[in-house]
């Protein structure tokens, strides 16, 4: 376990460097002149430029920067915005939240959905249920995120709200520790956005995993010294068919956690997303490099998760 | 009884010859995976779909001349109402309406299908091209390079693309070609992953063995014995790939890093949909782009899943009985389902 731990962390590390240098190359393979010049403020001459540029430490060359920006990593430091000079760390720290609750609500709705209609169609295959979820899975497969949650707010927002009914608000994020109540209001909308889509994801999923176990020996052993068939379903065959969906749960978390940029973006959701976009929009290097270590972490930390979990689910994974 | 038996064995004889003849004629892979494609009724009408949407495409100057309106035109006299509201659809000769600037929705859903299939396509294509190549040099030579190309592929799948994706496209500002590098370099390892596991397999048949017997190179042992056989893979999956791109393309334009407006694209439509809260007046300029990029990705997905039932067997629901069907659901399955080429023999 621990060599699993120490081997996961070396992985993050080199995922991180190669990460963040992507980034820096794909920001530098224009001209820093420009860079400072974009944040020297209007009808600058050379010399402001050139104090810009100093300021925003982008007269070094290439490798002192990187180098100076993985120093600072390693100390737990994003370091200061280009545009307003503000800590990356507190604006993290701002936008957190709001993409944790967005995927942590989404996650639980998707797999409260995803699961059971996974291994219904799993357990009565090629049959009317079956072909239904399949309909479900492929429609909403189909269908973009942003599409689907524009469709949401047309309906569930305005076309409500002009009837008199208004349930749901258009955007926006209320804290949690502000009002609950007005929290899970406002979550509504995003988190079935989100869910139903991954829903569709994981109905498959599980679908094609319950179906494969279902035809292993030990299931017949299992059915066969007179077990019941949802002891056998339920105990033996869906435990068994959790591992690719924990594996794909993994990467999904991680990716998210990010940012769903267009869930909050059409949302109107001041998450992690957001603040990767609108940094992008304005060229701030530090804070697109900061979203993209961050999702990286994310990343490398819940595959490390998975890892264990498996070790937990299945016997198999611990033994060898 | 025995001259019974005489008599049937003539008849037999007299019919076999004749009957073998014409199935072998027609008994090519290809003919029956699309006999088996025919009588998949949802597939054929994605197909159907599909083709529309292509010759649609090709001919978006021809139809928005029919129809009268320019994509890119402004009807402000006819096309809004006096208090600068859209005309609704059907209203004015704008069959499915105008959008806040007057302009006919129809003719630009018929300009954006052009940016989606050529994105989609494109992107598809080049991945492919990628994907296949890295795939057989990865299988083939397997050891150091495979590990090397496979961890490179499971990286790249594992990164939060859209972030990168937006980050380069940002950087360099967006066009249609970069759009479409763009796309394809994050959405080659999918090709390249199922290319690599499906050549391993095959290296080890007999006719690569064969071959190598006779003195061909590695080189022609990869792309002239081995890559026919993956001429079914690559077409349901480029089949499955191209939806994931067009949506890919829609998602960077409803960013605004995709194609620029005013270009009609349907996600760059949707985008100037949601700015101005005018649809929520006149809904049919958000909903009607929205429709043609669902029901395009939908009619994508599902003809790949119907090829994958007519070009696999081994997946096949058509030709086989519920009860069979059933049962080879429930059987045994050992390694992880790669797709074997329908019967193909190179």
């Amino acid at each position: 376990m621990i060599r699993l731990i120490v081997r996961r962390l070396l992985y993050l590390v080199i995922v991180l460097v190669i990460i963040t240098f992507l980034t820096y190359v794909v920001f530098f393979a224009g001209n820093p002149n420009n860079l400072a010049a974009r944040f020297a403020g209007r009808d600058a001459g050379p010399a402001e430029i050139r104090d810009a540029a100093i300021r925003l430490g982008l007269n070094h060359g290439f490798w002192y920067q990187y180098w100076h920006y993985l120093v600072g990593l390693l100390h737990g430091n994003f370091g200061l915005d280009f545009q307003n000079a503000v800590p990356i760390n507190s604006e993290i720290a701002r936008a957190f939240p709001v993409t944790a609750s967005l995927v942590v609500g989404s996650v639980i709705l998707w797999l409260l959905i995803g699961i059971p209609i996974g291994i219904m169609s799993a357990t009565h295959p090629r049959t009317v249920r079956d072909r239904a979820s399949t309909t479900f899975a492929l429609t909403f497969l189909s269908v973009p995120s942003f599409v689907l949650g524009l469709l949401l707010l047309l309906v569930f927002y305005y076309y409500l709200t002009r009837a008199g009914l208004s349930w749901f608000p258009a955007a926006g994020y209320v804290p949690l520790t502000q009002s609950p109540v007005q929290w899970l209001v406002h979550m509504i909308l995003p988190w079935t956005s989100l869910a139903l889509i991954q829903a569709a994801i994981y109905t498959r999923l599980i679908r094609g995993s319950l179906l494969d176990v279902l035809g292993e020996d030990f299931i017949r052993t299992a059915r066969a010294k007179g077990l019941s068939r949802r002891t056998v379903i339920y105990k033996h065959g869906v435990r068994a068919a959790l591992t690719p969906v924990i594996t794909q749960l993994g990467i999904d978390i991680g990716t998210l956690l990010a940012g769903a940029f267009v869930t909050e973006k059409v949302f109107g959701l001041t998450g992690l997303g957001q603040l990767a976009l609108n940094a992008i929009g304005n060229e701030d290097l530090p804070v697109v490099a900061a979203v993209v270590v961050l999702a990286a972490s994310f990343i490398v930390i819940m595959n490390t998760v998975v890892d264990i979990l498996y070790a937990v689910l299945d016997p198999r994974v611990r033994l060898a | 009884m025995s001259a019974l038996r005489a008599d049937e064995l003539e008849i037999v004889e007299e019919k076999d010859p004749e009957l073998n003849e014409q199935q072998f004629e027609s008994r090519t892979p290809w003919r029956l995976a699309w006999r088996r494609l025919k009588k998949d009724r949802v597939a054929m009408v994605s197909l159907g779909f599909i083709v529309l949407l292509i010759l649609v495409s090709l001919f978006a100057p021809l139809l928005t001349a029919l129809i009268g309106h320019g994509p890119n035109t402004q009807y402000t006299t006819r096309g809004l109402s006096l208090s600068g509201i859209p005309v609704g659809p059907g209203h004015n000769g704008f069959l499915l309406g105008t959008d806040d600037q007057g302009r006919d929705v129809l003719s630009r859903i018929i300009y954006g299908s052009r940016i989606s299939l050529e994105v989609g396509i494109g992107a598809t294509f080049l991945a492919l091209l990628l994907g296949v190549v890295v795939g057989l040099f990865a299988g083939y030579y397997g050891g150091f390079l495979d590990s090397v190309l496979g961890r490179f592929m499971d990286i790249l799948l594992s990164f939060p693309i859209l972030l990168l994706a937006i980050a380069i496209v940002a950087r360099f500002g967006p066009s249609l070609g970069l759009l479409i590098v763009v796309i394809s370099l994050f959405s080659w390892p999918y090709i390249g992953r199922l290319v690599r596991g499906q050549v391993i397999s095959l290296r080890e048949r007999e006719f690569v063995e064969a071959a190598r017997a006779l003195g061909a190179s590695d080189l022609r042992i990869m792309f002239v014995e081995i890559a026919p056989n993956l001429v079914a893979l690559a077409v349901i999956y480029a089949t499955l790939l191209i939806p994931v791109n067009i949506v890919l393309e829609a998602t960077l334009s409803f960013l605004g890093l995709g194609v620029q407006p005013p270009t009609a694209s349907w996600g760059n439509m949707i985008a100037e949909a949601q700015t101005g809260d005018l649809f929520t007046v006149a809904w049919w300029f958000l909903v009607f782009p929205c429709v043609a990029l669902v029901l395009t990705t939908l009619a994508f997905n599902l003809l790949g899943d119907g090829l994958r039932d007519a070009l696999d067997p081994r997946y096949g629901r058509s030709h086989i009985s519920p009860a069979k069907r059933v049962r080879r659901a429930f059987r045994v399955r050992r390694t992880p389902p790669a797709p074997e080429p329908a019967e193909a023999k190179a």
